[in-house]
C-alpha cells in the first residue's frame, strides 16, 4: 500500500492505526480531519472533495518522505477521502509513528499543514440553504480574497513550493518584541513561517510607539507579546502564535530555545542577549542576534549548530549593562532598529530556506547615518573546540540583594564603608555626593584596575542610578574581591 | 611613522565626533593606539570593554600593526 493515498469510501481510523505496530516505535500520532457543519457563517451540510489524484499522489508522497527526513519519524501515512462526505465524517487522516512522542506530533502536524498548503484538492460546499461553491482547501477564504497569498515569493526560484512549505513547518522563537522584535515578527509573519513564539517582560509603554509600529495607542499598558501576538493572528491566520510573558532567563531558557529551529534576539540588554547566546549553544540551535544604537547596529548570527563562534568569542565579561548606553539614556531613531531587525528577518529566512550569503562567523556593522556596512570576520576561539569554554566558565549570576546596598551615604561612611564616586568628572562637579571622603574614580579607570582594593576594606560604589556601579561591583567581585557593594538606586535615590 | 585608517562606532564616534580618521602614529599595537586616541579623543571606555578589528577581522589588542592597516574600534551595544 502506497503511504499516501486518495480513498473513494468512508475512512476507517483504526485500521490504519493498526498498521502501525512497531517495537522500535515509542511515539504515535494521528490527525483526523472531519466536515464540520458550519463555514464562515454558513450552515453545511456535506462536502464534496475532488482532487488532481496523479500529481496529488506524487507531491503527497514528498511530503511524507520530508517529514520524516526533517522530523525523524520512522513512517507516516496519510489518506484523503474524495466524492461526497457528510457532516462529521473523516475527510484526511494522517499517522506518524516515531522513538519519541516529539518527533511524532511535529512530523503529523507538519504533514497536515503541507498536505494543506501544497496538494491540488478542491471542496465544494453544500450549504443548508440549498446553495454550494467550490472552495480550496486550504485557502477556503482565498475564494473571498480574503487569505494570505505567497505567490510573490513562491515565484522565486529559491524558494518554491518546498520553500514554503519548509516555512510553514518552521518554528522561530523572538526574544524581545520592541524595536527590533515588531520588524523581525511581521516579517516571518508575513513570510508564513509556521509557528512563531514571542517571549516578552514588558508593557506596551506610549515611547515604545515611535519605534514599535505593532502596537497602537489603545494598546498601551498591555503586554507586548500579547498585544503582539494579537496583531500577528490578525495580519496572517496562517501563523501559529504561542506568547510567554516573562523574563528570558536560566529557569526556562533552555527549554524554550530547544523546542524551537531558530532562535532571534531582539533583547535591549547584555544579560539577556549572553542568556540567548548560552541556551543556543547548549541546544545546539542557531541564532540570530542583533543590538542597535543611535543610528548604528551590530547583527551576528551563531550557528550553534555548526560548531561557529558566539557572542563570547568575541565580548568580554566586561561587557556588562550599565557600561554603554541603552535606547533610554542613549535614543535612538525608529528605522534603526527597524533596518536591523529586517536584517535579522532576513538572516532567519536565509537559514530556514537554505539561500546563499548567510552571515557566519561574522559581524555586521551598520551605520545607518553614513550607510556604511562593514562585515568583519569573527572566528570561533580556538580554545572552544568542545563548546564555548566562556559558558562553561562563566560564574554563577551574583542576586542583586548581594550586591546592592539600600542605606544614606551618611550612614555607610561612618560604618566604615570606603566610598568611590565612579562616575564621570563632568558629573561630579554637577552634582557632588553629599558626604566628604570619598574617592573619584570614573568607572573607565576603575575597569582598566586602577582602583587598588586593600583586602580588609570594605567599599561602597557610587553612580547616578546604581546601575553603572551594580556592574562595577559585579565585576571586582568577579576579579575576587568580595567586600565590594554598590549603592542602590544610586545618588538619585539619596535625594528621595 | 604607520599611517593608519581608524574607523569608531557607536559611544566612540559619539566621542570622537567623527566616523573615521587617518593617523600617524607610533604606536605598534591596538592597545597602544587606543591608549594615545583615548587621550586625545576622551574616550571615556576602557580597552577591556571594547573589541578591536584589523583589515576586516576581529584580532587582540596585543597584535603588531603595519602601515596602512584599517582598525575598527568597536564598543558592544545593547539596544533592542
Amino acid at each position: 500500500m502506497r503511504a499516501f493515498r486518495f480513498s473513494q469510501g468512508a475512512i476507517d481510523a483504526a485500521a490504519l492505526a493498526a498498521a502501525f505496530a512497531r517495537p522500535d516505535a515509542g511515539g504515535f500520532a494521528s490527525f483526523e480531519g472531519r466536515v464540520r457543519n458550519h463555514h464562515e457563517g454558513r450552515a453545511v451540510t456535506a462536502l464534496d472533495y475532488e482532487a488532481f489524484e496523479a500529481l496529488a499522489v506524487v507531491e503527497g508522497e514528498r511530503i511524507l518522505a520530508e517529514a520524516l527526513r526533517r522530523h525523524g519519524a520512522l513512517e507516516a501515512r496519510c489518506v484523503h477521502r474524495v466524492g461526497r462526505l457528510a457532516v462529521g465524517e473523516i475527510a484526511v487522516w494522517v499517522g506518524v509513528c516515531a522513538p519519541h512522542r516529539a518527533e511524532a506530533f511535529a512530523a503529523c502536524r507538519a504533514i497536515i499543514d503541507a498536505v494543506k498548503h501544497r496538494l491540488p484538492i478542491w471542496k465544494k460546499e453544500h450549504y443548508a440553504d440549498g446553495d454550494s461553491g467550490w472552495v480550496n482547501c486550504e485557502h477556503a477564504p482565498a475564494a473571498q480574497g480574503r487569505s494570505f497569498d505567497y505567490s510573490r515569493q513562491l515565484a522565486l526560484p529559491e524558494v518554491g513550493v518546498d520553500g514554503q512549505a519548509r516555512l510553514a513547518a518552521a518554528r522561530v522563537l523572538v526574544v524581545g518584541a520592541g524595536g527590533l522584535g515588531c520588524a523581525v515578527l511581521a516579517s516571518l509573519a508575513g513570510a508564513g513561517v509556521g509557528e512563531i513564539a514571542i517571549m516578552d517582560h514588558d508593557r506596551v509603554a506610549a515611547s515604545n510607539l515611535h519605534r514599535q509600529p505593532l502596537y497602537g495607542a489603545a494598546d498601551i499598558g498591555r503586554p507586548k507579546a500579547e498585544a503582539a501576538a494579537e496583531r500577528l493572528r490578525a495580519y496572517n491566520p496562517d501563523v501559529v502564535v504561542r506568547t510567554f510573558v516573562g523574563c528570558f532567563d536560566g529557569s526556562t531558557a533552555d527549554e524554550r530555545v530547544a523546542s524551537a529551529d531558530v532562535v532571534v534576539d531582539c533583547t535591549d540588554n547584555f544579560a539577556a542577549k549572553f542568556c540567548v547566546n548560552d541556551a543556543a549553544m547548549r541546544a545546539g540551535v542557531p541564532a540570530v542576534l542583533a543590538s542597535v544604537y543611535q543610528y548604528e547596529g551590530q547583527l551576528q548570527v551563531v550557528r550553534a549548530d555548526r560548531g561557529g563562534s558566539c557572542l563570547r568569542c568575541h565580548w568580554p565579561e566586561a561587557t556588562r549593562d550599565g557600561l554603554v548606553g541603552n535606547c533610554e539614556q542613549a535614543g535612538v531613531l525608529g528605522p534603526v532598529p527597524a533596518v536591523l531587525g529586517q536584517l535579522q528577518a532576513m538572516e532567519v529566512l536565509k537559514l530556514l530556506l537554505d539561500l546563499p550569503g548567510q552571515l557566519g562567523n561574522e559581524v555586521l556593522l551598520v551605520d545607518l547615518l553614513a550607510l556604511g556596512q562593514r562585515r568583519l570576520a569573527a572566528p570561533r576561539d580556538a580554545r572552544c573546540a568542545g563548546g564555548c569554554i566562556r559558558i562553561a566558565d562563566a560564574a554563577p549570576a551574583i542576586a542583586p540583594e548581594m550586591l546592592d546596598l539600600e542605606m544614606p551615604l551618611e550612614a555607610a561612611a561612618a560604618a566604615g564603608y570606603r566610598i568611590v564616586d565612579i562616575r564621570e568628572p563632568m558629573e561630579c562637579a554637577f552634582e557632588p555626593l553629599p558626604v566628604s571622603g570619598q574617592q573619584s574614580l570614573p568607572l573607565a579607570r576603575l575597569l582598566e584596575g586602577a582602583l587598588a582594593v586593600e583586602p580588609q576594606q570594605r567599599y561602597l560604589l557610587v553612580c547616578a542610578h546604581g546601575v553603572r556601579s551594580h556592574a562595577a561591583a559585579e565585576f571586582l567581585r568577579a576579579r575576587g574581591h568580595p567586600n565590594v557593594w554598590s549603592l542602590q538606586g544610586g545618588l538619585a535615590a539619596q535625594a528621595r | 611613522m604607520p599611517r593608519l585608517t581608524l574607523h569608531y562606532y557607536a559611544l566612540l564616534r559619539e566621542q570622537a565626533g567623527r566616523s573615521s580618521e587617518t593617523v600617524e602614529t607610533g604606536a605598534r599595537t591596538p592597545a597602544a593606539l587606543y591608549a594615545e586616541l583615548a587621550v586625545r579623543h576622551r574616550f571615556r571606555l576602557s580597552a577591556a570593554q571594547l573589541q578591536v578589528a584589523v583589515n576586516g577581522s576581529f584580532s587582540g589588542f596585543d597584535r603588531t600593526l603595519e602601515d596602512g592597516d584599517e582598525v575598527v574600534f568597536i564598543p558592544p551595544v545593547a539596544g533592542g
